[in-house]
């Protein structure tokens, strides 16, 4: 593939690829041939004959599509002749034959390839007279997604896209000839995590998202590149913002991470930003009232707070939605705020609100793995969370890797969704429904075939909170002794890495659970963490809250843990505010600043800068830029580091590796049996979500996951049960999914209404009626 | 589950046949088609589940090709050729005559459920234009006249199986050529080439 080649295009000499199609060697050298169904990422189709070329072929000169054509050697191309334009102004007439001429309603208008090239290709006049094709426009495909089939020119991207990318086909052409759509089945709706990099591909105005439509004119948007803080894959993004409202967010092709795409939730996850729920006033709380107060007497507060409680005990809980420049911030103030600048390694008190995160394997003798490497192993083993629910972008690199031939191995019960791209699914055979490895490893053949003395990549993260070090440790370690494995530590959260990285001896929530002394008196700042909510300890926390003396959050709605605070600083958000995050492989990518802060909000960093002044410490910093700059000073290298002067060079849009040492500090959980495994699904009810109306009703669905052995077991017949638990009760829906072992039950953690069942205790499962069949006369 | 135990039987046999469960499709279709008269949406759906692929990938399959029907298609379906062999000798009036007849237009259906009714092109007869298939069983030499009584004779007897020979005496002109198909046991629905699979027990 690596062969060099030379052609001639236009009378010049470039150089392409052996194997390389003609557009993609003429676009890397410069020279732009038109196309609407060509892209990048997907594979050729030749749909709609926009790219001809004229290449000289022993019996003379041929058109020929350059989008399935690849070089060779010699090959003469004109991209400009007589011949070529007649046939462009040809196929443009014909694709606007169609066509309706709506522009001054699309939504596209301004940024729409057909409009672009129509003005730079086109014959500027049409021949044709007769009634264009009609449609109802536009019809839902999906609950974000519409279509509007009379502007679709059956480019077939998007149904390669959910072909051959996401891998769930479910739109298609329908019909033949003029008649020629694309639709869903009926009833069927394009229910995908990735149906937004559709409305993106399209190269006309036929798809449109619901948050973006009649809502901005692409002239009027303001754009900076950014990295989306939705997981730990940090996508690149451009954010899209006009009259100070982010209006639409769309991935950026970095090579390195998300190559263009983006799930759903990170594209259209912004509109909370807007809500008028969001915290714009500092908020204290009295008599179980919150009221406004200013800055002043907010750090009087907290000032005379600590002075009346005489020393007390100060633990910091943080979230994963910082960037590394807060991070860095908040660890200097906990080291100010713990008495004690030279932090002994057991005296940490930063704790972070990830149950799943865990010591990992960092740091000698580990390798760990870039995602570039899924694509150049010869193997992939997985036991992690779910990736689909909570790395959506990586299960595209997953697939990706698997159809270019890399083996799939999958440790089991959360990664259900890769069991049809596995080679290898190791199910209840191997695995206990408590995430104990059952066999020697080595004994199982298939799997010795797959990984012998090969290169692999190994996902390895815990699939509950309760699982067991030592199981992935067995795991670790058989990979380290037969194969050359490289590692990515599964922690999925948004900055994850990077509250690792910059905080010094972080522990988790159990650590804080069982650290937390009634006896003394006790201040806690939650950082952007919501731990009463979607945590293994949510009940426990939320006791400790309510008994603390005083509880300061950092957050920017009022959810489950800032409404048991007693003080609360709203904080910026995403888009407004500079700073870096810290992905799984450790690549370092830059988050910009579009929007204004809203009200008189601050970033983190400046609140726990000020109240540092007041308590009479100094951390002396201005801005982020300063920050960042103190904090590369540890890394050395100057060229090396991921400040904000090298991440704005061109040459690192993809982002920096930093190698900054990780030291955690988090032991495992008490072994218990699982009755129930609680899983995060992509959508659930984040403050975030559901204060942003296009996709907030997405995470509303409740329903369970059993095999049917399982199912029969508590006798339900139909698809609906009431799930029980001591007083709780919850009517749900009832998914079959048969990777799944007997006797587990698997129950979405982050979906309203399971917040309060405990899975390590026993729970019923009672056929119930659904109101709807009751309706039926 | 709206397919019968032996439909469904009969489908993993035909799936069997294929390396890929997917390529079983086509032929799966004509079950389906066999079933209602037309390709129905729980077909559709049964289908999918049998062979691994979505809904709407069956649906963009069946809804490509003409001869899976989209709509409930009467006892017998009249497919006069439009193509230019036909249209040469006269097949407008024969359309004009069938058309008529039926009192329908292209590709409609009359209330009874007796006649389908479609122009379609080239079925391969140009030797004995114009041409006309019912049930896909073709007919040669027509006139409009023999054309006319042609429908009335099968909308008087109703014969349950369609054999092209026997109409092409009773009814057809000049012949192409002698097809020498062996088996002359004809057709029992409107549903291309299914015979071939089993209903031969049906017809006999």
């Amino acid at each position: 593939m690596t062969e060099k080649i030379t052609f001639t295009v236009d009378g010049k000499e470039l150089e392409g690829k052996q194997g390389q199609l003609l557009i993609e060697a003429c676009e890397d050298s410069g020279v732009h041939i038109p196309r609407f169904c060509w892209h990048k990422r997907l594979d050729p189709v030749g749909m709609c004959r926009m790219c001809l070329v004229e290449i000289e072929t022993p019996r003379g000169k041929a058109l020929v599509p350059s989008c399935t054509t690849e070089v060779t050697e010699e090959l003469v191309v004109e991209t400009e002749s007589e011949t070529v334009k007649k046939a462009q102004e040809g196929v443009l007439e014909f694709l606007l034959i169609n066509h309706p001429l709506d522009c001054p309603i699309c939504d596209k208008a301004g940024e729409c390839p057909l409009q672009d090239q129509t003005m730079a290709y086109g014959p500027g006049e049409s021949r044709f007279i007769e009634e264009k094709r009609h449609f109802e426009k536009p019809i839902p495909v999906s609950d974000i997604v519409l279509l509007d089939r009379e502007r679709c020119i059956l480019c077939a991207r998007c149904t390669r896209f959910s072909d051959e990318i996401s891998g769930d086909p479910l739109i298609e052409f329908i019909q033949r000839g003029n008649k020629t759509q694309v639709n869903t089945f009926p009833d069927e709706p394009f229910k995908s995590y990735f149906s937004g990099n559709t409305v993106q591909i399209c190269p006309v105005g036929a798809l449109t998202a619901t948050s973006y439509r009649f809502k901005a004119r692409p002239w009027d948007l303001k754009k900076v590149s950014s990295t989306c803080n939705c997981c730990s894959l940090g996508c690149s993004v451009e954010l899209n913002v006009s009259q100070n409202k982010m209006l639409r967010i769309l991935g950026e092709d970095n090579e390195f991470t998300n190559q263009g795409w983006l799930s759903d939730k990170g594209r259209y996850n912004f509109e909370y930003l807007h809500s008028e729920n969001r915290l714009t006033s500092i908020k204290s709380k009295e008599d179980n009232i919150f009221k406004d107060i200013s800055f002043v007497e907010a750090t009087e507060k907290l000032k005379s707070k600590i002075e009346e409680l005489k020393n007390p005990d100060i633990k910091f809980i943080v979230g994963p939605n910082s960037t590394n420049e807060e991070y860095f911030v908040i660890n200097k103030f906990a080291n100010l705020m713990n008495r004690n600048e030279f932090l002994s390694k057991d005296k940490s008190n930063v704790y972070f609100s990830d149950d799943h995160v865990f010591n990992g394997y960092f740091g000698e003798g580990y390798e760990n793995a870039a995602f570039e490497d899924l694509d150049n192993s010869d193997a992939i083993v997985v036991w992690s969370e779910d990736i689909k629910d909570n790395i959506p972008v990586l299960f595209l690199r997953l697939k990706k890797a698997v159809k270019n031939g890399v083996k799939l191995v999958v440790l089991g019960h959360t990664n259900t969704s890769l069991e049809s791209l596995a080679d290898l699914y190791l199910g209840e055979e191997v695995i206990s429904n408590n995430f104990e490895l059952k066999t020697n490893l080595g004994n199982i053949k298939e799997f010795q075939n797959i990984i012998e003395n090969k290169k692999v990549t190994a996902i390895i993260g815990k699939s509950t909170p309760i699982q067991q070090k030592k199981s992935l440790d067995m795991l670790v370690d058989h990979l380290q002794k037969h194969s050359q494995a490289k590692f990515l530590n599964c922690f999925t959260k948004a900055n994850t890495f990077g509250a690792l990285q910059q905080i010094d001896q972080i522990k988790g929530l159990n650590e804080f659970c069982n650290e937390y002394l009634e006896s003394n008196s006790n201040i806690i700042f939650t950082i952007g963490a919501n731990p009463v909510n979607g945590s293994y300890f949510s009940s426990n926390i939320q006791d400790i809250l309510k008994k603390a003396d005083y509880v300061v959050s950092l957050d920017i709605f009022i959810n489950e843990t800032t409404e048991l605070a007693d003080l609360i600083l709203p904080t910026t958000s995403y888009g407004e505010k500079e700073g870096t995050m810290t992905n799984m492989e450790m690549r370092v990518l830059k988050q910009n600043k579009i929007l204004p802060d809203p009200g008189s909000v601050l970033s983190e960093w400046e609140y726990l800068i000020m109240v540092a002044k007041s308590l009479g410490k100094e951390i002396n910093f201005d801005n982020a830029y300063e920050i960042n700059k103190a904090l590369c000073a540890e890394l050395g290298n100057e060229n090396l580091v991921p400040s904000f002067d090298n991440l704005n060079k061109p040459s690192n849009l993809f982002g920096i590796i930093s190698n900054k040492e990780i030291d955690i500090n988090i032991t495992d959980l008490e072994q218990k049996d699982l009755s129930m495994l609680m899983v995060k699904r992509l959508y659930g009810d984040s403050s975030t979500q559901i204060n942003s109306p296009s996709i907030s009703m997405l995470g509303s669905e409740r329903f369970i996951e059993l095999n049917s052995n399982t199912l029969e077991k508590y006798g339900v017949k139909s698809k609906f049960a009431n799930l029980t638990q001591n007083q709780n009760s919850i009517f749900v829906n009832i998914k079959l999914n048969n990777h799944l072992p007997d006797d587990i039950v698997v129950v979405p953690i982050n979906r309203r209404g399971f917040e309060n069942l405990d899975p390590t205790k026993d729970f019923d499962i009672k056929e119930a009626k659904n109101m709807k069949e009751l309706s039926v006369n | 589950m709206s397919w019968e135990k032996d439909r469904i039987a009969k489908a993993k046999e035909i799936i069997e046949m294929y390396p890929q469960k997917r390529s079983a499709l086509g032929p799966l279709l004509y079950l389906a088609l066999d079933k209602d008269g037309y390709i129905s949406n729980e077909s559709i759906v049964e289908i999918s589940s049998l062979i691994g692929i979505t809904e709407v990938q069956v649906q963009s399959v069946a809804s490509f090709y003409s001869m899976y029907k989209q709509e409930p298609t009467g006892k017998y379906l009249l497919s006069v050729c439009k193509s230019i062999s036909c249209e040469i000798s006269n097949s407008s009036d024969v359309i004009t005559k069938v058309k008529e007849f039926t009192n329908l237009s292209n590709n409609e259906t009359d209330e009874e459920g007796l006649f389908t009714y479609e122009s379609v092109e080239c079925i391969g007869a140009c030797g004995g234009a114009p041409a006309i298939q019912i049930n896909y069983e073709t007919v040669e030499g027509l006139t409009p006249e023999k054309a006319v009584d042609l429908c009335k004779w099968l909308k008087e007897e109703q014969p349950k199986v369609i054999v092209a020979d026997e109409l092409q005496l009773k009814f057809g002109g000049q012949k192409s050529f002698d097809w020498a198909i062996e088996d002359n046991s004809g057709s029992s629905s409107p549903v291309p080439g299914f015979q071939t699979y089993e209903m031969q027990e049906d017809i006999q």
